[in-house]
């Protein structure tokens, strides 16, 4: 009887564990994506991000920003000028010590040019991410960090650890001490940072691979192409769920056709993106080559079937009641459909529409070969048959694996994760929400 | 089956009902006089509400549902091959069991039939309108919230509503199967007032178990029991003095 | 105010147009619904008619068997069978990861958590399998797989293990969510039935409910099978894609490559390409994928079928 009872309590206790390693799991994953995603939008801005802004984009106060770039010019003078006077000093060093030196300073030089920015008077990089210093402060503190430390391995454990070793004691009594110094204690001094609220990054081209701007043809990319799965994807999925509801009277054509749209929903969404380059493009030739067209084409077909399905539920909940009404005040079948069957599915169907869309956006791999692009602009709603754009799924994977300083753009990739995350619970949440009304008016 | 009228409004001759192999109304002989109240009684699944349906041919929703013998109205055969249903079905309102407003607005509910046959001018709907509700007796309670959605009303001022919307399309027949089944003793009272007020306007045929509905409403009475019309008389003699023994005892209460 | 037409009786011409307008509509319709379900046919053929050249020109065999995956070698080979075991060993880990606790979590949901806390969680849940793939990928990628690498002092934190992990996440919603809805479908009266004669609730929900909702499980399981297999971000980013088979092949911290992971990855290089054996080698694996799913549903829809069969008596 007593091992009874604590078999039932472990058992218990292992399912609320479940639900709680399940919950935790989730928040796990969806936890870093909103906090660091938050970041792309709420940040530290340094001087640099205003001057940026003001320079690219036309945003703020010239006046303002002008005065505090002046000011904040006089306060880096003096590491620019240790720098130099450090220069000289090696010229004169025993070559011995010079060497050693060299290519710690040459490390000290470039970060510091990284930092905050080349220095003035000097031509300008061609990159427009090199024609800036650190935006973030979050971004100035990590290279601060580069300057101060030098990365090295040890291996006297058998696995190598990393060990930062301070730059400064090298240089001790040098000129370039004093750049140590003020990076130290008066970072804040050369760079400014200010809260930044940055809601335009939803909207802003990105600059230069996206180190500078926003997300805005990434968006752009994911609503064409949802909305335009949905444009293709409903008015199939409505008139086939009305046909297999109002219409279809059983059989094995029925019954094929059924199993037909099962067996839609289980292909993997990979075939579906060889598919549409197969069919859409190298066949069909709906465009030359990757089109918004073709991606839309593909993922209406794949979200298909939870149209259908979500249809064919909604219709089937309409009271047989309201069909009888119509009929017996002289409607047709197809007035009953239109004037009283399909209002009152309405909402069912928009719930479904809505879950689907949220899935439209947020698909990667059927995109891949029929409509996405790593690097593009903003495409022209005149341009959607033709042009392949951005989308956020494609750029986020393409962004974090592929561009070739992914480390120093991580804003930008929580921010693009959070996006797309939001989107799709906006999307889901409305769907909740629509279904709850649909039960409440369905109880009275 | 000896008061077949000369005014019958529809007239069933030899007419049955099958659902698949179940015969449910069997070689029914019935004229439905016109303008006056005909009540259509009988035990549960006796076949008066598939008698009733067969009018406007409602049945043909149902799968399996077969029709044989003659079904007059207007001189044509009902379920005849060249009938215009929608058009049957205009001239030929139905009220239901439950009270089924559309989830729309009480205007556009009323509207609904109308607007199918044609009239879109708002004028002509407004009067339309009116005057059904009028006849619904429900113009009074609703006329300030026309545009209100009619999943608001109360039960018995949907099933008004319904009746309301068949009347909008100006039948000639009103069918009623089991109005008042769903409502409570007022509201049920209150549609019975309505179908006395309606006599002799409105060709009515009403299904009801309930056998006091049927003596307070009705001038003739058909008494259905196992999907044959056992007997059809004037409503007075069929309760005083009916002239089947299976009558009596449904009338009485032994069955039923 | 009178309507337009009061004849119940239709002329014959008249009848004859409404006919063809109805027969006309009603074939309209069927029309539409056939295209939207025959999509499917055309998806299998195309991949098919892609896939046929391969096999012609590289033989089936080779495919199958064959370790040495060297698409851009001069010549090129294409033998896909480590990349079959990736996606294999990928799958199983994930639904093993997922299945104990998505059905000890489903049964938590329906048996021991008041209505008020599955009112909430089960939309949440709901929710979460919403959230795309891509987002799960970046995460194992960016979050997870250095975690790995630093803590767990394994070489790369891109690995069989970590995808398997994740995708057992991902799986795991739609596991949850669909056991729930078998076992809450199994009913009241049995769980009454059970504690009638003095079960406990572990007894009756292990001896009882559960295997009266097996093939409601099941299909959740099959479910989560095939959203394992057919995914393609997550095992993308977080796998390491080395087509070879792990030594051991239990070495679940062994870089392993998929079938998905394969198409997405090298259409890209080969779309320049369209007709060569490279282009047409990743068809051969989406219908071997196609293949894969088909099975799925067919056993789901036979699982399906059974338990009809069977509640229907017998």
């Amino acid at each position: 009887m007593k091992r009874r009872k604590i078999v039932d309590w472990v058992f218990s206790g292992g399912a609320y564990c479940a639900v709680a390693v399940m919950v935790a799991f989730l928040v796990l994953v969806i936890g870093p994506v909103f906090v660091k995603g938050v970041g792309a939008y709420v940040f530290r801005g340094t001087v640099e991000n205003r001057r940026m802004m003001l320079e690219q984009f036309g945003r703020g106060d010239s006046v303002a920003v002008l005065a505090e770039w002046a000011e904040v010019r006089r306060a880096r003078q003096p590491v620019y000028d240790a720098l130099r006077a450090f220069e000289r000093e090696m010229d004169e060093m025993p070559s011995a010590r010079r060497k050693e030196l060299r290519a710690a300073f040459k490390e000290v030089k470039e970060g510091v040019a990284e930092l905050l920015g080349p220095e003035p008077g000097t031509p300008l990089p061609a990159l427009t991410r090199r024609i800036y210093g650190q935006t973030r402060w979050d971004r100035a503190k990590v290279k601060r960090a580069h300057i101060l430390f030098e990365e090295q391995w040890d291996y006297s454990g058998g696995d190598g650890v990393r060990v930062l070793v301070p730059r400064a004691p090298m240089f001790e009594g040098t000129a370039l001490a004093l750049v140590f110094a003020v990076l130290e204690k008066d970072l804040e001094g050369l760079l400014r940072p200010r809260l930044r609220f940055y809601p335009q990054f939803l909207t802003d081209r990105s600059i230069d691979a996206h180190f500078f701007g926003g997300i805005g043809a990434e968006v752009a990319g994911t609503v064409y192409l949802a909305l335009g799965a949905m444009l293709i994807a409903v008015p199939f999925g409505i008139v086939a769920a009305v046909y297999f509801q109002e219409y279809a009277r059983g059989g094995p054509v029925l019954s094929f056709l059924r199993s037909c749209v099962n067996t839609l929903a289980g292909v993997p969404s990979v075939v579906f993106g060889l598919f549409g380059l197969a069919f859409f493009i190298n066949t069909m030739h709906v465009s030359r080559g990757k089109s918004v067209l073709a991606g839309a084409l593909t993922l209406a077909l794949l979200v298909l079937p939870t149209v259908i399905r979500a249809s064919e539920e909604a219709i089937a909940a309409v009271p047989r009641t309201y069909k009888e009404a119509a009929l017996s005040l002289g409607a047709g079948q197809w007035r009953t459909i239109l004037t009283v069957i399909l209002p009152a599915a309405l909402p069912g169907i928009l719930t479904g529409i809505v879950i689907s869309m949220g899935r439209a956006a947020g698909e990667t791999a059927p995109i891949i070969f029929t409509a996405a692009v790593s690097v593009g602009p903003l495409v022209g709603l005149g341009d959607v048959l033709s042009h392949p754009t951005p989308a956020l799924s494609w750029n986020l994977y393409n962004m974090c694996t592929e561009h070739e300083a992914a480390d120093e753009i991580r804003h930008v990739q929580y921010g693009m994760a959070l996006t797309l995350v939001m989107i799709v619970l906006a999307l889901n949440l409305a769907a909740i929400f629509l279904r709850a009304r649909v039960t409440r008016r369905l109880k009275g | 089956m000896s008061e077949q009228t000369g005014n019958a409004h529809v007239t069933a001759v030899g007419f049955s009902v099958f659902y698949g192999a179940q015969e449910a109304v069997k070689a029914v002989d019935l004229g439905i006089p016109s303008g006056e109240v005909t009540a259509i009684i009988g035990p549960s699944g006796c076949g008066k509400s598939t008698f009733l349906r067969a009018v406007n041919r409602m049945n043909d929703l149902i799968p399996g549902c077969r029709a044989a013998g003659k079904l007059m109205f207007d001189g044509e055969d009902v379920y005849g091959g060249n009938i215009d249903v929608a058009m049957l079905r205009r001239r030929v309102g139905m009220v239901f069991q439950k009270p089924n407003p559309f989830p729309k607005s009480i205007y556009d509910n009323v509207a609904y039939g109308p607007r199918l046959h044609g009239v879109t001018k708002r004028a002509a709907l407004d009067e339309i309108v009116e005057a059904s509700l009028h006849g619904a007796a429900l113009w009074d309670e609703v006329k300030d919230r026309l545009a209100k959605n009619a999943l608001g009303l109360s039960g018995g001022q949907a099933q008004r509503l319904c009746l309301a919307r068949a009347l909008a399309v100006k039948p000639e027949i009103l069918l009623m199967d089991e109005p008042t089944s769903a409502l409570d003793p007022k509201s049920t009272a209150r549609i019975e007032e309505l179908i006395v007020n309606l006599r002799g306007q409105y060709t009515i045929a009403i299904v009801t178990h309930n056998m006091q509905q049927a003596a307070r409403v009705s001038d003739k009475t058909a008494f259905f029991y196992e999907g044959v019309l056992v007997e059809f008389a004037p409503t007075s003699d069929l309760f005083t003095h009916p002239k089947e023994k299976r009558t009596e005892d449904y009338i009485t209460g032994r069955f039923g | 105010m009178r309507f337009a037409r009061e004849q119940i009786v239709l002329t014959a011409g008249e009848r004859r147009r409404r006919r063809a307008a109805a027969w006309a509509g009603r074939a309209v319709l069927f029309a539409v619904t056939s295209v939207a379900a025959l999509a499917v046919l055309a998806i299998i053929f195309f991949i098919a008619r892609d896939a046929l050249p391969f096999f012609r020109q590289c033989g089936v065999v080779r495919f199958f068997a064959s370790n040495a995956w060297y698409p851009t070698h001069e010549p090129p080979q294409f033998g896909a069978l480590a990349i079959f075991c990736g996606s294999l060993i990928v799958t199983v880990t994930a639904v093993v990861i997922a299945v104990p606790p998505g059905i000890l979590a489903a049964v938590c949901m329906s048996d021991l958590l008041p209505f008020g806390a599955r009112q909430v969680l089960k939309p949440t849940i709901e929710m979460l399998a919403a959230i795309p793939s891509v987002v799960y990928g970046f995460f194992a990628l960016v979050v997870l797989a250095p975690l790995m690498q630093d803590r767990l002092g394994v070489s790369s934190g891109v690995n069989a293990l970590t995808a398997s992990v994740i995708l057992a996440v991902m799986a795991l919603p739609t596991i949850v969510s669909v056991s729930e809805d078998a076992l809450q479908a199994s009913g009241r009266e049995l769980r009454e039935g059970s504690y009638a004669v003095g079960a406990t609730r572990a007894e009756t929900l292990v001896r009882v409910v559960i295997p009266a909702s097996v093939s409601g499980i099941f299909s959740a399981v099959l479910l989560g099978v095939m959203r394992a297999l057919g995914e393609t971000m997550v095992v993308w980013m977080a796998s390491g894609n080395a087509a070879q088979i792990p030594k051991p092949f239990f070495n679940l911290f062994a870089p392993v490559r998929t079938l998905t992971a394969t198409i997405a990855g090298d259409m890209g290089e080969a779309d320049q390409m369209t007709g060569s054996a490279h282009y047409h080698v990743l068809f051969a694996m989406g219908l071997s994928l196609l293949f894969f799913s088909f099975l799925c549903n067919v056993a789901g829809e036979w699982i399906v079928a059974r338990q009809r069969r069977r509640m229907r008596g017998g």
